[in-house]
């Protein structure tokens, strides 16, 4: 019995390294669970381990891949299985992912924590970061690495300011509400008639926020600033899902749920699973099929990418219009656009602008702020 | 394989469940360990079926409560019979006493409604099962708020104290992911994500849940829907399509799919005005053919 705890929590411990967030009541219960399986039936077992270890479907494959090399040997004696879920060492490095799975082409994010580590040492002549107008006014596209704290501290103000607007529950009404007899009850307790009467009026239903950030090459100047913008917001502001996409679509939510920008950074790098160029169309196709429920009546879905699809624009049309039907509001933030000489022309573009609501800049913290006034239903 | 998965699996199955070893593994450890048990997946793959027939296997309760957006704790918990409160005290109009009593009157248990949690709390001879359905509809605040339910299995009401649980119930909850649910209540809790079934169990599901079927029609309408839900659409059908899709063939007579039938019928299936579009240019270019099931 002391043998297959130490099998567990190595098991656990290899499922953490994996991103598994696995907790120690989860351990536990993992081994008051083998108590009530049959040992030598592989899969119960698994089917057992799966369901105490795992919480969402995303984490099954990770839940596979360390269960097939732990349990790899076939036996039929308990203790055969044991000995080989001890020989595993915990070190190895992930069975499922290939040798050059790591070599990309230009990716955004690419080495973005080093860069930042070491200083590149190149003032640029960039404006003064005291001149707080010149700085939300300033392209995202030509800060320098210095100005990123000054950045960072300004989008998670915006961002705040953002979360507050939307938070906001009570809106004034002309009309009273409905009774509250719990309340007029109170009230009137002693006089034995209700004289005072206690109104309440329906809760404002929340609204939340889907963001669907495009993190393609072409996109790489400005989405280090628009992730900083959504991890400030998801921060400030609870009801946010969170997806990044080139050519699928990866949800980042649990991700950016960190407290330093530093430290998401670092965890993005590593689920990092995007590539050079851009589908966007089929990202937000993936996006409707795996996540159907996310959207309703009191969302906001905020798009934020440039337009560059290398996929068919029809694709883009039809998922975008999915989107449209159920949620509250889709708005595309398209950093370009900052840019007076830009045009929607790219096919992509073109077929989304006729179902966007709101077509607005992200390109620098100015554009950003004004979003406030877009923000509701 | 255990005897008690095996067991449960049987019981399942006898009450008309089609189940396969996850379900009953998951049950089976849930009832073992006492812990929640969180099932996701797509809406009518029977996730709610399982609480009841988990209730009907133990022989016990099955108290449900509903979630919706705004659910708070005293709808869910308990609240005061206002109306019955109100009307004692009118009656009671001139009977003089001390304001003191004439509240402990009118604040105790009689007067209490008890609503599905308090309801599972206060069971007294065993424990029920408590089916927490749809949780992802409630807000965070109520999430929160029901882990900590779960953990102690007490409640306190001011007016009459404390009440905990002699028999704490069997929970389930099921969530079609219209929201992530939060991280602490994932886990607390032993999950069980339900995918569409594979062509086998919908097939046995069909046979076991619609009489009159024929065991033709039944394999061809499993591989209908398996070929289906591989066709990109917004409103992937679930079991519960299936079965309607079923009673309607057989009320038609229908003892085989061709074409014709299936185009009439289709409306039962598919819901969404673009996913019928794209099922006829589907079949408009390759046939109708790959719907069925290979000869043979």
């Amino acid at each position: 019995m002391r043998d297959l705890r130490a099998a567990v929590v190595r098991f656990a411990t290899a499922l953490r390294r994996d991103a598994l967030p696995v907790t120690v009541v989860q351990v536990t219960d993992a081994v008051r669970a083998l108590e009530h399986l049959d040992l030598g039936d592989r899969h119960e077992v698994y089917l057992g381990l799966r369901a105490v270890f795992v919480t969402r479907p995303e984490e099954i494959p990770v839940f596979d891949r360390w269960f097939d090399a732990f349990w790899r040997v076939q036996a039929d004696e308990v203790v055969d299985v044991m000995a080989g879920l001890m020989s595993v060492p915990v070190e190895a490095e992930s069975p499922a992912l290939p040798a050059g799975a790591q070599q990309r082409d230009t990716l955004a994010l690419e080495g973005w924590g080093e860069e930042e580590a070491a200083d590149t040492g190149e003032p640029l002549g960039v404006p003064g970061l005291s001149d707080r107008e010149a700085v939300m006014t300033q392209d995202f596209s030509s800060f320098g690495p210095d100005q990123l704290d000054e950045v960072l501290r300004l989008t998670l103000q915006i961002a705040r300011r953002l979360a507050r607007r939307l938070s906001r529950r009570r809106r004034p009404a002309a009309r009273r509400g409905r009774i509250d007899l719990r309340r007029t009850f109170r009230a009137n307790l002693s006089r034995g008639d209700l004289l005072e009467l206690r109104f309440r009026r329906r809760k404002q239903r929340k609204v939340r926020l889907v963001l669907l950030c495009d993190v393609s090459g072409s996109m790489d100047l400005y989405s280090r600033f628009l992730l900083q913008f959504l991890f400030a917001l998801q921060r400030a502001f609870g009801r946010v899902e969170t997806f990044t996409f080139s050519t699928k679509l990866t949800r980042v939510t649990d991700h950016l749920r960190t407290r330093s920008y530093r430290h998401m950074l670092r965890r993005l790098t590593e689920v990092r699973d995007w590539s050079g160029g851009t589908r966007i169309g089929e990202s937000l196709g993936q996006f409707n099929r795996e996540w159907p429920n996310l959207v309703d009546r009191r969302t906001i879905t905020i798009v934020l990418s440039d337009g560059w699809d290398t996929g068919e624009p029809d694709v883009l049309a039809t998922e975008l219009l999915r989107i449209k039907r159920r949620a509250g509001r889709v708005i595309w933030l398209n950093p370009l656009l900052g840019n007076p000489s830009y045009e929607p022309l790219t096919r992509g573009m073109a077929a989304a602008l006729p179902l966007v609501d709101v077509f607005a800049a992200a390109h620098n913290l100015a554009a950003l702020r004004s979003l406030a006034g877009k923000l509701s239903l | 394989m255990r005897e008690e998965i095996r067991k449960i699996q049987d019981m399942m199955e006898a009450a008309e469940y089609v189940t396969d070893a996850p379900v009953a593994t998951s049950v089976h450890l849930a009832t073992r360990l006492r812990k929640p048990l969180l099932i996701e997946g797509h809406a009518g793959v029977g996730k709610t079926e399982i609480a009841k027939v988990m209730a009907r296997m133990l022989g016990t309760n099955l108290l449900r409560l509903q979630c919706y957006e705004g659910l708070d704790a005293s709808t869910a918990l308990y609240e005061w019979n206002y109306q019955k409160q109100l009307l004692h005290i009118k009656l009671a109009e001139g009977s003089a006493g001390p304001l003191e009593q004439r509240e402990h009157e009118i604040f105790s248990e009689p007067f209490l409604l008890r609503r599905p949690l308090l309801q599972a709390i206060t069971q007294e001879d065993q424990s029920p099962v408590l089916l927490v359905d749809e949780v992802d509809r409630a807000d965070e605040e109520f999430e929160a708020f029901m882990l900590e339910v779960f953990s102690e299995w007490q409640v306190t009401i001011p007016e009459i104290g404390t009440l905990k649980a002699t028999h704490p119930p069997h929970v389930i909850l099921t969530s079609n992911r219209t929201r992530e649910l939060s991280d602490a209540l994932r886990r607390r809790c032993l999950y069980l994500w339900i995918d569409y079934p594979s062509f086998d169990k919908e097939v046995r599901i069909v046979e076991r849940k619609v009489p009159g079927v024929n065991a033709r029609l039944a394999r061809e309408i499993g591989r209908f829907m398996e070929v289906l839900r591989q066709l990109r659409l917004s409103k992937v059908p679930g079991v519960a399509e299936t079965l309607d899709w079923a009673n309607a063939l057989v009320s038609l007579h229908a003892d085989y799919l061709d074409e014709a039938i299936v185009f009439e019928t289709l409306g039962c299936v598919l819901k969404d005005a673009d996913d019928l579009k794209r099922f006829r240019a589907e079949v408009g270019k390759a046939g109708f053919a790959p719907f069925l099931p290979a000869e043979g």
